[in-house]
């Protein structure tokens, strides 16, 4: 959340809402990254960071509040019953695929092959020639370190290879901003440091990312931000060092007490 | 043997109307099927309504009911509407489209729950990265569910086929002249009715055993990488 340098922020969040029935679980949310931040969402469970997340993209409607990538705006607007909901969902999908996904239960396609998976939607969203996609691919493959499992199925391989290959994936769009939503949650422990070590690599040749994580040690070290949501609202935010060595709040300060024993 | 030989003319145009029958009612079927789970899957209310009385409806009726319902009933419906409207003297439904409509419409019910439950079996979360990745709503059919739906549809729709095509002998009671018709009356006037029934319970299990090998390469075909145990 460096201050910008004339150029659109990569993505932009503005005053964000979002309610499910009554129960509003985001309440005003504004969020800026920009080209190479690496930003870490943290809160206790229910405080909204995933589905703050899931807003961005879309995978949840927002009820009110705009989403900007690369300086675009997703329009919007109040249908005649009154549902806050996209003007046109071309729109939508084009700037979906701006933004690369890492899911927590990683949501491979299972019918398809490692290699299959990571060059599906550049194929058949971007309609990038097919030996073009196997060769980016490839490349991609390698930097996950999974490249001799290209023609496993998601169902051979384990939680941290998986989840792997859906960071590959991800990054097959040439994503301006990569979206993880608790990578590392459904791992077996053994596992988290394979993955955290491939978005610590993301983040040093410069990335731009949003991370939800219960990663304290990934927040702290490999950031450059950190959001800490309370009951849906920005609770404090500012760079690691500070934040983990002089807290301002004390909600922060005892969900830091609860978490880093 | 003889006498089969003799009446073979009949007993193969038979099976071939057979044949027509089931492959044309299959494919009413699947599209009915389709629409159906669609429809009870989509957020619409009338849809969803629509289809659920749909498949009350024929899967809770006896098949042999609504044959001689919509060949008799449809008949005496289209003529009292052509002579209500002025429009037409009489009109004549064919026997075998009020086998194929009724077979598939009714079988449609059948293969409406099976892609349904097909669809449900499908992680949500293949389909909302399919999403995350900009897929629109056909792509997503195309490449993410359609190749999983048919996988986890195949035992039930196998099932369903095999019944259908063992109910088009039903259209044989409005004198359809399918194999079983045939097979009956070759029967009859040569007093071996035990010998054409045979050889027609043997076209039958010709024609299930084609098919169980047809469901079998689809299933290869289409069942790489989906894991059928308790943890997959």
């Amino acid at each position: 959340m460096s201050e910008p340098s004339g150029d659109h922020a990569a993505l932009e969040v503005v005053d964000l809402h979002k309610s499910f029935g009554d129960v509003e679980v985001i309440r005003g949310v504004s969020m800026r990254a920009h080209k190479g931040d690496v930003i870490s969402i943290l809160g206790a469970s229910g405080s909204g960071k995933s589905t703050f997340l899931r807003c961005i993209n879309l995978l949840e409607t927002p009820t009110s509040g705009d989403v900007l990538v690369a300086g675009e705006k997703i329009r919007m607007m109040t249908s005649s019953r009154g549902i806050y909901k996209p003007e046109d969902i071309h729109q939508v999908e084009r700037l979906r695929a701006r933004l690369g996904m890492v899911f927590q239960s990683f949501n491979l396609w299972s019918h398809m092959t490692v290699i299959e998976n990571v060059i599906e939607a550049p194929v058949h969203v971007l309609k990038i020639p097919k030996a073009e996609a196997i060769e980016q691919a490839e490349a991609l493959l390698q930097k996950v370190g999974i490249f001799e499992r290209k023609d496993y199925y998601p169902a051979q391989l384990s939680g941290g290879q998986q989840q792997r290959v859906a960071i590959a994936r991800g990054l097959a769009m040439n994503p301006e901003v990569m979206l993880f939503d608790e990578p590392t949650s459904a791992l077996d422990p053994e596992l988290v440091g394979e993955v955290l070590k491939v978005m610590r690599d993301l983040a040093d040749e410069g990335r731009t990312m949003l991370v939800v994580t219960h990663e304290m040690g990934f927040a702290r070290d490999v950031s450059s931000d950190v959001v800490f949501l309370h009951e849906g609202k920005v609770e404090e935010q500012g760079a690691p060092q500070q934040m983990f060595s002089n807290p301002n709040s004390d909600r922060f300060r005892q969900f830091l007490s609860r978490t880093m024993q | 043997m003889d006498l089969i030989l003799e009446y073979q003319g009949q007993l193969l145009s038979g099976t071939w109307v057979t044949i027509k029958l089931a492959l044309l009612s299959l494919l009413i079927a699947v599209l009915f099927g389709l629409l159906g789970a669609w429809a009870k899957l989509s957020k619409n209310f009338v849809a969803q309504k629509l289809a659920t009385a749909y498949t009350a409806i024929v899967r809770g009726v006896p098949d042999l009911v609504l044959i001689l319902l919509v060949f008799y009933g449809g008949q005496e419906l289209a003529n009292s509407i052509g002579t209500l409207t002025g429009l037409w003297d009489y009109a004549e439904i064919s026997q075998f489209a009020a086998g194929v409509g009724t077979i598939g419409v009714v079988f449609g019910g059948y293969m409406t729950e099976t892609f349904r439950g097909a669809i449900l079996a499908i992680p949500k979360g293949q389909i909302e990265a399919g999403v995350a990745c900009g897929m629109s709503r056909t792509t997503i059919f195309r490449r993410v569910i359609w190749p999983q739906m048919v996988v986890y549809a195949l035992p039930g729709f196998s099932n369903n086929w095999l019944v259908q095509i063992k109910s088009t002998a039903l259209v044989s009671v409005i004198g359809l002249q399918d194999v079983v018709y045939n097979g009956f009356v070759a029967g009859r006037s040569t007093r071996q009715l035990f010998t054409f029934m045979f050889a027609v319970l043997m076209i039958y299990l010709v024609l299930t055993a084609i098919s169980d090998s047809g469901l079998r390469w689809l299933d290869k075909k289409y069942s790489k990488g989906i894991v059928r145990t308790d943890d997959g």
